[in-house]
């Protein structure tokens, strides 16, 4: 269980202070699919580095099993991703999975099932450069789960990757998701994808941040790509970009 | 064997310059007869440097010595330095800005004071050489060092990783294209700082041949001279070309 108690941010920008969240509360249970919407520069980036402590807030507290969010980042419960792969060009593939677990000393997933998990089997040995912008994202995702943390942070990351890339990666996501029971909460832009992907969708207002509102998503899983496409699901879209507006 | 030809003609190209150069010269001196004190001929430069080819290659052998060591003191310890400078703000703020003035300050005016402290053997030659190679490569690790990716930072910082688990895993490899930018100056800069030592004050080294073939008006001796350390100071930087492609193997600009 992850709870964030009105969480407020305050930047000093050099425009002076920058209030980029006013108070967020919001909890999210163990193996539960957030997403997280609202308009471009409400602090949705700002939130998710603050409950991964990367950031710390200006008020307000995170807790995460009851560890605060420090602790359970000493454990190595947090992974990220971000929109950009932010591979190292210098490490191949397979080196570059490895790089979380020599930081954190842990055995981790074996490696030959990360690379299945995302479909990367036989590119193991390819530099960065060597690959597509799909695939460095995947290899980011296989990255991101070689440690088996609790809790996965997705800052927009498909939001670099064509329509057609980023639909496969959806549907590869929820199948890492459904197997291992990994805590996620991904920022998106995209409406379609926070609703297809998500138990939750919290939408936040715009600067400074409060949660406006969340929404229950209510269609059974697994899901495929045709219920994108059946009118109650563009009917809550429509219902999310109205409110996002 | 296309690639093969496309790969030698990088080589060959300004090589046939060279020869045709040489050629032109040697005719034009034969022509026009100019005086061997102020030009020799290409065939009277060879003859020279055939007959001392021994002492030329001694010489060389002992500046190109001083150079190296120079180069590695002066790149290793102003590495070292940057990476002291990365992990405390206050000691940068306090040094760096007199290590940028000094970049571009001529270094070589100091030569006679540093004959003057470490004699006129090889060391103050190695002191001049460590001394011009040192700065151009403590700003670069320095910028190399510091310009990470900030994504990059957020993903060690988010595995709790250690100051020297960043420095090791994100910042040193980060750093490598620059080092390598600023050691391929350094190692002509430091050839330079070798043989302006050399002429300040020195019993060996091809400084100093340079400087008594002027002496002794054989102006044949003093192109081989010239000739020889040239061609050490282009070695030098290839190698170090070579090892940055080496090194540097996924930088696209290498
Ligand atoms: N380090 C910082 N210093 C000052 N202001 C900042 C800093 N980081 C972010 N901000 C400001 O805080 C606000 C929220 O930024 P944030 O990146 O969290 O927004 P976002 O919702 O992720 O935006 P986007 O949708 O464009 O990704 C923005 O107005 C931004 O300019
Ligand atoms: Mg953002």
């Amino acid at each position: 269980m992850i709870v964030l108690q009105d969480i407020g941010k305050c930047y000093t920008s050099a425009n002076g202070p920058l209030q980029a969240l006013e108070k967020v509360t919001l909890s999210v249970a163990d193996g539960e699919f957030v997403s997280i919407i609202g308009p471009s520069g409400c602090g949705k980036s700002t939130l998710i580095k603050i409950v991964g402590d990367i950031l710390e807030p200006s008020h307000g507290s995170v807790t995460v099993n009851g560890f605060s969010s420090r602790q359970a980042r000493l454990k190595g419960m947090f992974s990220y991703v971000f929109q950009n792969p932010v591979l190292l060009p210098w490490r191949r593939v397979i080196d570059n999975l490895k790089l979380p677990l020599e930081i954190l000393h842990r055995p981790g997933r074996p490696l030959a099932d990360l690379l299945d998990m995302v479909g990367l089997r036989g590119s193991e040995r390819l530099y960065p450069r060597e690959l597509s912008g799909g695939m460095q994202q995947r290899v980011a995702l296989a990255r991101a789960l070689s440690f088996d943390p609790a809790v996965l942070l997705l800052d927009e990351p498909f939001g670099a990757v064509d329509e057609l890339t980023r639909n496969t990666l959806n549907e590869e996501l929820l199948r890492v998701w459904r197997e291992t029971r990994v805590t996620v909460l991904l920022i998106t832009h995209s409406i379609a994808e926070a609703i297809h992907l998500a138990d939750r969708v919290v939408l936040l207002s715009k600067r400074p941040a409060i949660v406006k509102q969340v929404y229950d998503v209510p269609f059974p899983r697994p899901r495929d790509k045709a219920l994108k496409e059946s009118p109650p699901f563009q009917e809550m879209v429509r219902c999310l970009r109205e409110e996002l507006d | 064997m296309l690639a093969g030809r496309a790969g030698l003609r990088p080589i060959l190209a300004p090589a046939i310059t060279l020869v045709a150069l040489l050629l032109l010269w040697e005719a034009a001196d034969r022509v026009f007869h100019f005086n061997v004190i102020l030009l020799p001929s290409p065939s009277e430069i060879a003859v020279a440097a055939y007959e001392n080819f021994g002492r030329l290659l001694k010489e060389t052998g002992i500046t190109m010595f001083e150079s190296v060591m120079g180069f590695l003191l002066g790149s290793g310890a102003a590495f070292l330095l940057a990476i002291v400078f990365v992990h405390s703000r206050l000691t940068q703020e306090a040094v760096y800005p007199y290590a940028v003035a000094l970049k571009s300050t001529p270094l070589i005016a100091i030569a006679p004071l540093l004959v003057l402290w470490f004699g006129n053997g090889v060391l103050s030659k190695i002191v001049m050489s460590a001394l011009v190679a040192f700065f151009p490569v403590l700003v670069n690790a320095v910028n190399g060092l510091t310009a990470v990716d900030p994504e990059a930072l957020d993903l060690m910082k988010s595995l709790s990783a250690s100051r020297f688990q960043v420095l090791l895993k994100i910042r040193i490899p980060n750093a490598a294209g620059y080092i390598f930018a600023a050691l391929k100056i350094a190692s002509s800069l430091a050839v330079v700082g070798a043989v302006i030592g050399e002429f300040t004050g020195a019993s060996v080294g091809v400084g100093h041949l340079i400087n008594t073939s002027s002496y002794y008006l054989d102006i044949p001796l003093m192109f081989a001279a010239i000739g020889m350390i040239s061609l050490g100071g282009i070695l030098f930087f290839a190698t170090t070309a070579l090892v940055e492609r080496r090194v540097v193997f996924w930088s696209a600009t290498v």
